[in-house]
């Protein structure tokens, strides 16, 4: 990692205002920015990400509970939550993102106040899944992977939950609800748009999209994988999020890494190599 | 029905006590074996143990556990005790239950089985929807600390255990030990190329053992009541109780413990309480999404793991998904395939872009767009990109679907045909 002064001294340099009008605010550890509500929350975080990565014996390891840890208090993994946890566990960004990317569980965009997760898998299918299924896309009024317009209810069909012996099964932010049936659903749909659902909805800190995951086959996975599942497109098709941020955070934080210092190169030269795949 | 066949080792008490609470779990005498371990025992003594019981690893592979431990460099500074929680094979629910009632047992297990390799840190791998079950890990864990069983100066022994919790985010591949320890060190889940296996260079780069929720739960069990206990049960090669996740069309699915040797259709039809009324049996997946269908002339197979695997099909974790005569084996198929497809990590192109050319093949023939070479392209794909993939993940796309497509070739001819077969999909 860079040293301080020289982070600071460039950080101060490179970035004239805070926050882009993107969300790609572009957070350093080294220039805190007085109001900001992330630097607030990291200030909050900070014993946390302390007891977190104490826990291994190598702190990358403390990469994913960073990310569970900043996603439980912003909803999503932001970009600023990337820049933090790349700090703390001394990765690139392109390390941490490249992590969070392979996982379904952590967002990289904004999602609904409340993820409905209903299981498609064997044991769930058998028992009628697919019926509950379209039964729950029609009353939520949207598809696999989309997110209500009042930014409520985001869904998704997953696999198997391991709860095969009360199916079909669901989760609603990662909590079991079991024995779906259209009834259940009904009254599940219904209590969280009063707001008397007995799970407590996620944290919101910003609007989510319609869509908040990349859609099938428009993404791809490392060496060209169909990108069918991951939650964030860097590296997907139609995506420019991760070069904007590479060359936001670029200009303030100097790598010690060489092949680091060349991805960046590459990456100011010939943008898509950050942001397309295969085709 | 008879019930004699179950019986309860690691599920006893589940329904009845709160075993979350460590008073609970003493009271039956629970960390009464790692103490005598630390204290009493040399960790060769507690290998030697575990070695005479004959127990295999119960998350999918068999592998005999104290051979596994065997194999750590005997010089090594360094060696790291993983618990593999990250329970995803279809079909699959007994981890999820015994992490949710029982936290203290796996605790215990771990510990012992750490002690017995000379391990000093210990972590278990909790997958990431398990929230709850993290949560109450949590808690145990806690308990267990402030009981002076892990942390620095076990039982007042000197020696040190510690021991972390780590929940992955979502990817079934991470149940692949060296995909779960990249995961564990931070980095996409993605295995790697074995040799050097965890025994030699795992989590780290230090010899590391890495073993399921199950296998590690029954060493209390095994180290108080003697080995001999537990190698008795059932086959002699493959000893032991065993929990089986049954679901599917059955009446009552579950979770049930029953020694290794019952037959399959003692679980199905005693344990399960068998297919609902009129039904009749069309067959049954053994051992989680990874295994082949096994039919009626298998059902008086022993259910162990040899018999399972000369039946042609493996016993896996232990998770029987059962069909009945309402079964679309199609769709069935379509549902396993699009899950390896969709969890495949992208590493090997075989399993990579078989899995995902096999899905929209049988997707064009759900749509009715099929035409006569596909279930030959299906077959020959599928058994083509087997055996080239740095993991078991794409070895497993074509062992459910070869099974079902030769032995309901006609539900498949029919979609191709755009007549579909009587029997479309579930009860409903």
């Amino acid at each position: 990692m860079s040293t301080q002064t020289d982070a600071a001294g460039v950080h101060s340099a490179a970035i004239p205002g805070s926050a882009a009008g993107d969300g790609l605010a572009g957070w350093s550890p080294f220039a805190q920015r007085p109001g900001d509500p992330f630097d607030t929350l990291y200030a909050q975080l900070l014993p946390e990400i302390g007891r977190i990565i104490a826990q291994y014996e190598e702190k990358r390891s403390g990469l994913i509970p960073l990310a569970h840890l900043f996603q439980e208090h912003e909803g999503y993994v932001s970009p600023n939550a990337v820049a933090a946890i790349a700090y703390h566990v001394g990765e690139t960004l392109a390390a941490v993102e490249s992590t969070i990317s392979f996982y379904t569980l952590l967002f990289r965009k904004p999602v609904g106040k409340y993820v409905i997760q209903i299981c498609r898998n064997l044991s769930c299918m058998l028992n009628g899944a697919d019926e509950i299924m379209a039964y729950a896309r029609q009353g939520l009024g949207i598809a696999h992977l989309e997110t209500t317009a009042d930014g409520l209810i985001s869904y998704e069909e997953v696999e198997c939950l391991a709860a095969c012996d009360r199916a079909p099964c669901a989760q609603v932010n990662l909590e079991f609800v079991y024995d779906l049936t259209r009834e259940s659903v009904d009254a599940m749909l219904a209590a969280i748009r009063a707001g008397t659902y007995e799970i407590k909805p996620l944290v919101q800190t910003a609007k989510p999209g319609r869509t908040w995951k990349v859609e099938p086959d428009t993404g791809r996975k490392s060496a060209g994988a169909l990108n069918q599942s991951n939650p964030n497109n860097a590296g997907g098709i139609g995506d420019t999020s991760g070069v904007q941020m590479f060359d936001l955070i670029v200009g303030k934080v100097q790598y010690e890494s060489r092949s680091n210092e060349r991805l960046v190169r590459e990456t100011q030269l010939r943008p898509e190599i950050s942001g397309n795949g295969h085709h | 029905m008879s019930t004699t066949l179950i019986t309860p080792v690691l599920t006893k008490g589940i329904g009845e006590l709160n075993l979350r609470e460590i008073a609970v779990y003493r009271e039956q005498g629970g960390y009464e074996q790692l103490r005598r371990a630390v204290v009493e025992l040399s960790p060769k003594d507690v290998a030697d143990i575990c070695n005479g019981s004959n127990l295999r690893g119960r998350g999918g592979a068999g592998f005999p556990t104290g051979r596994k431990w065997s194999f750590l460099p005997k010089d090594a500074k360094t060696r790291y005790m993983v618990c593999n929680c990250d329970e995803a094979e279809p079909g699959t629910f007994k981890d999820h239950m015994l992490l949710e009632e029982t936290p203290h047992q796996i605790i215990e297990g771990i510990l012992i089985g750490a002690y017995a390799i000379g391990c000093d840190h210990a972590y278990i791998y909790i997958r990431g929807e398990f929230k709850r079950g993290y949560e109450i890990m949590r808690d145990a864990v806690q308990q267990a600390r402030d009981a002076g069983f892990l942390g620095e100066n076990i039982f007042g022994s000197g020696k040190k255990l510690e021991f972390t919790i780590h929940r992955g985010a979502g990817a079934y591949i991470c149940g692949e030990e060296t995909g779960l320890l990249n995961s564990l060190e931070g980095k996409r889940g993605e295995p790697r190329l074995k040799p050097p296996f965890p025994a030699i260079k795992g989590l780290y780069g230090e010899p590391t053992v890495v073993n399921n929720v199950e296998t590690l739960a029954y060493l209390p069990y095994i180290m108080r009541n003697g080995p001999e206990w537990f190698a008795k049960v059932g086959p002699e090669r493959s000893p032991g109780y065993k929990v089986v996740s049954i679901s599917g069309h059955v009446v009552k699915p579950g979770n049930y413990e029953v020694p290794l040797g019952t037959t399959i259709r003692q679980l199905i039809y005693d344990c399960a309480g068998g297919l609902r009324p009129g039904r009749t049996f069309m067959g049954v997946q053994p051992g989680g999404g990874s295994s082949a269908c096994l039919f009626e002339e298998h059902l008086d197979v022993s259910y162990d793991f040899d018999s399972v695997t000369k039946a042609g099909s493996m016993l896996g974790s232990g998770a029987m998904v059962v069909f009945d005569d309402t079964t679309d084996f199609v769709k069935a198929a379509y549902t396993l395939i699009r899950f390896f497809s969709h969890e495949s990590c992208g590493q090997c192109t075989p399993c990579r872009e078989g899995g995902h050319w096999i899905q929209k093949t049988l997707e064009r023939i759900l749509a009715g767009g099929g035409v006569d070479s596909d279930v030959d392209v299906i077959k020959s794909a599928a058994h083509q990109l087997t055996g080239l993939n740095l993991c078991a993940l794409g070895d497993s796309i074509e062992p459910f679907l070869a099974s079902v497509i030769t032995r309901y070739e006609d539900q498949f001819r029919a979609y191709i045909k755009r007549t579909p077969a009587p029997a479309v999909g579930a009860a409903s």
